[in-house]
């Protein structure tokens, strides 16, 4: 069979649906959920329903769990077409992405009925307990401890940089319960309630929003054996398993590419008279766009016959958070050139801020891009 | 979605790669400097059992890939001969090989080929070669022309894909050279790729190398298509492999340090032999401003 870029009608079609979706439910100046504007909140959990209602929010999910088993193509137009707009699933979309099928695969019986039926109708947010003031890119070397304690475990230790901390309902922990030859050893996930008093969250006001970033103290949390995830002192194949959800990651340069495109339009009759060099570096970035968005491709088909490679997932990492980057430079040059006063113009102008600001975490959140170019360089000379 | 060329394809290009090194290898190239008369000689028998010149790579999306798969096998050894300009050649013309061109200075790495051959600019201007200027380094030779139509334009997009196939080739050679020198080479009693600045160097070139495959791909299949957009896809992807040329062979030439100047190092033929497809018909500003041109 010869190549074929295409990703069909199907995918066409959802990709319709959804933008028609968007443009019904979310409003124009939508900037994400996680602004001092409360109402920012309502609109991605009313988003989650309407996607629920069509059979769109757990798309991915085998349908024995609620979803519709969607093709991985599928589940690349919804993962670009949410982030090009802002992410309106908000908070939501770890739990589907990653939350919900890692406990399809680790959880018991009763954790699943628990826990994934309200992930599927968009009614929680998790968060995720990992990095710690001590324990950033060296994850292994945590400090937050669970103390056997009768028929379960008290929990005590700080967690930090974690996103939804303030809104979430869940938290997927990652504790040390003994110590190992190994760091990676002696570590356990914990599935455990937010609202529980000895868990203090104190949130962090950042560039990237003020409802974004949290501290979360933990002091003395007791949880039972039923709130383990997998085996005692084996969490760490679990991370792994979350960090191979996550190696797509989030479309990044979906929202680039929108609003790349959307700026001739934002600049109108200024567009022929910009200088030359700055056009240019507009069509460098479309091209950075498109090869960013091939090479995520590239990593999903290989994913979906099982044959990715740390290198692929890397190499393309690194290109999405440099994209996202030197995007932002380029737009907040363009929007700088804006003359005309209009919705579509003041529209332009707040999305290419937004962006600017949240572009500047893209190379350090999810995994920072010196640890993806570590993975890169160790495949790469094991290979040769 | 089929994201790679078809195994046959791959396989093509594999027994190519075999079949070059089996020819010379890196001789091949400096053979051909030494006495550039004998270029042609000296793998035109191997590029016939390859069957090489009866692949059809305007009208059949199977001998495309075939013919570009044969490119990067051609670029791997710095093959010292202009397979990318003959694949391209336009099926309503009796010639050769095509090149495309600059409106000014039009040169092509052709020296000493026999012809006949034609030129197409970008805007799909085609003329005829009826001579050629001293050869310059690379084999490149400055053309005279006698124009023939201007119904070249659906002839640009393939004849621009096929030498940045060819440049992608040698980037994969140039990797593959400099992984293996720092893992050889020591410093300071330790191989040059236990330093993390080393490491990082290398992770640099292979995003670019690793972009430009799947980007020359895309452009392939856009071709191959024959999609509205196929020239455009092609100039996008002659910038990208411009860019990724630049940032890899300054990396390996830096991570080879001295010794990658020499002409026994074969990094060093690979850089200079690079040079034609860099700069010919544009470089990297004149492929931006047209491209630039067309999307604003």
């Amino acid at each position: 069979m010869t190549m074929d870029f295409e990703m069909g009608a199907d995918a066409d079609g959802l990709r319709r649906q959804l933008r028609d979706l968007v443009k019904e439910h979310v409003p124009d100046d939508f900037l994400g959920a996680f602004t001092d504007d409360p109402t920012d909140l309502a609109v991605v959990q009313r988003f989650c329903r309407v996607l629920a209602d069509h059979e769109l929010l757990c798309l991915a999910w085998p349908e024995e769990f609620g979803g519709r088993g969607g093709s991985v193509w599928e589940q690349t137009v919804v993962r670009e077409e949410m982030w090009a707009h802002h992410e309106p699933r908000g908070a939501q979309y770890m739990g589907v992405n990653w939350v919900g099928p890692i406990i399809m695969r680790h959880g018991t019986q009763q954790q699943r009925q628990q826990h994934l039926p309200p992930i599927a109708r968009g009614e929680v947010i998790w968060c995720q307990g990992f990095s710690e003031p001590e324990a950033g890119s060296d994850l292994a070397s945590l400090r937050t401890t669970a103390r056997p304690d009768g028929d379960g475990w008290r929990i005590t230790g700080q967690k930090i940089w974690t996103s939804y901390a303030t809104m979430a309902q869940w938290c997927f922990l990652l504790a040390r319960t003994s110590r190992q030859e190994k760091k990676q050893q002696g570590l356990t996930v914990f599935l455990v309630p937010m609202d529980d008093p000895a868990i203090q969250v104190r949130p962090i006001r950042t560039m990237l929003g003020p409802h974004h970033l949290n501290e979360v103290f933990i002091d003395e949390l007791r949880v039972t054996h039923a709130d383990v995830l997998g085996t005692v002192d084996h969490g760490w194949s679990i991370v792994q398993d979350v960090m191979s959800f996550e190696r797509v990651g989030i479309a990044r340069y979906a929202r680039c590419e929108r609003l790349l495109a959307a700026a001739p339009t934002a600049l109108g009759d200024r567009w022929q008279s910009l200088p030359d060099e700055l056009r240019s570096r507009w069509v460098r970035m479309i091209t950075h766009c498109r090869r960013a968005r091939l090479m995520a491709y590239r990593v999903v088909a290989l994913q979906a016959t099982g044959q990715v490679q740390p290198r692929d997932a890397a190499a393309y990492r690194i290109a999405v958070t440099r994209l996202d980057q030197d995007s932002a430079e380029v737009l907040t040059d363009l929007a700088a050139e804006v003359t005309d006063d209009s919705t579509y113009t003041r529209w332009f102008k707040a999305e290419v801020a937004d962006h600017w600001r949240y572009s500047q975490a893209s190379t350090v959140s999810s995994g920072s891009i010196e640890m993806q170019r570590i993975l890169l360089s160790r495949a790469l000379l094991a290979a040769g | 979605m089929i994201l790679d060329v078809d195994e046959q394809a791959a396989e093509f290009g594999r027994q190519a790669l075999r079949a070059f090194e089996a020819a010379g290898g890196d001789a091949l190239v400096q053979q051909a400097e030494a006495k550039p008369d004998t270029r042609a000689e000296l793998v035109d028998s191997v590029l016939r059992e390859l069957g090489a010149w009866d692949l059809n790579a305007r009208d059949d999306t199977d001998e495309l890939e075939a013919a570009a798969t044969l490119c990067r096998s051609a670029g791997y050894w710095a093959l010292p001969y202009p397979v990318a300009e003959i694949l391209s050649r336009p099926g309503d013309l009796d010639v050769s090989g095509l090149s495309v061109v600059a409106d000014v200075n039009p040169a092509a790495p052709v020296a000493g080929i026999e012809g006949p051959w034609a030129t197409v600019t970008i805007a799909g201007i085609r003329s005829a070669v009826i001579g050629h200027g001293p050869a310059a380094p690379g084999f490149v030779a400055p053309l005279e022309l006698s124009a023939v139509d201007d119904r070249g334009a659906a002839d640009v997009a393939l004849a621009l894909v096929l030498p940045c196939w060819t440049l992608l080739g040698m980037l994969d050679r140039a990797m593959e050279l400099t992984v293996a020198h720092v893992t050889m080479r020591k410093q300071f009693g330790v191989p040059l790729s236990s330093f993390q600045g080393v490491q990082f160097q290398l992770t640099d070139a292979e995003v670019e190398r690793s972009g430009l495959d799947i980007l020359a791909k895309h452009a392939l299949w856009s071709v191959g298509a024959g999609r509205p957009d196929a020239a455009n896809d092609a100039l996008a992807l002659r910038m990208s492999a411009i860019e990724a040329a630049d940032v890899v062979f300054r990396v390996c030439h830096q991570l080879h340090g001295a010794v990658g100047f020499c002409d026994e190092t074969t990094l060093s033929w690979l850089s200079r032999y690079s040079q034609p497809l860099r700069r010919l018909p544009l470089g990297l500003s004149a492929t931006k401003a047209e491209l630039t041109r067309r999307m604003s």
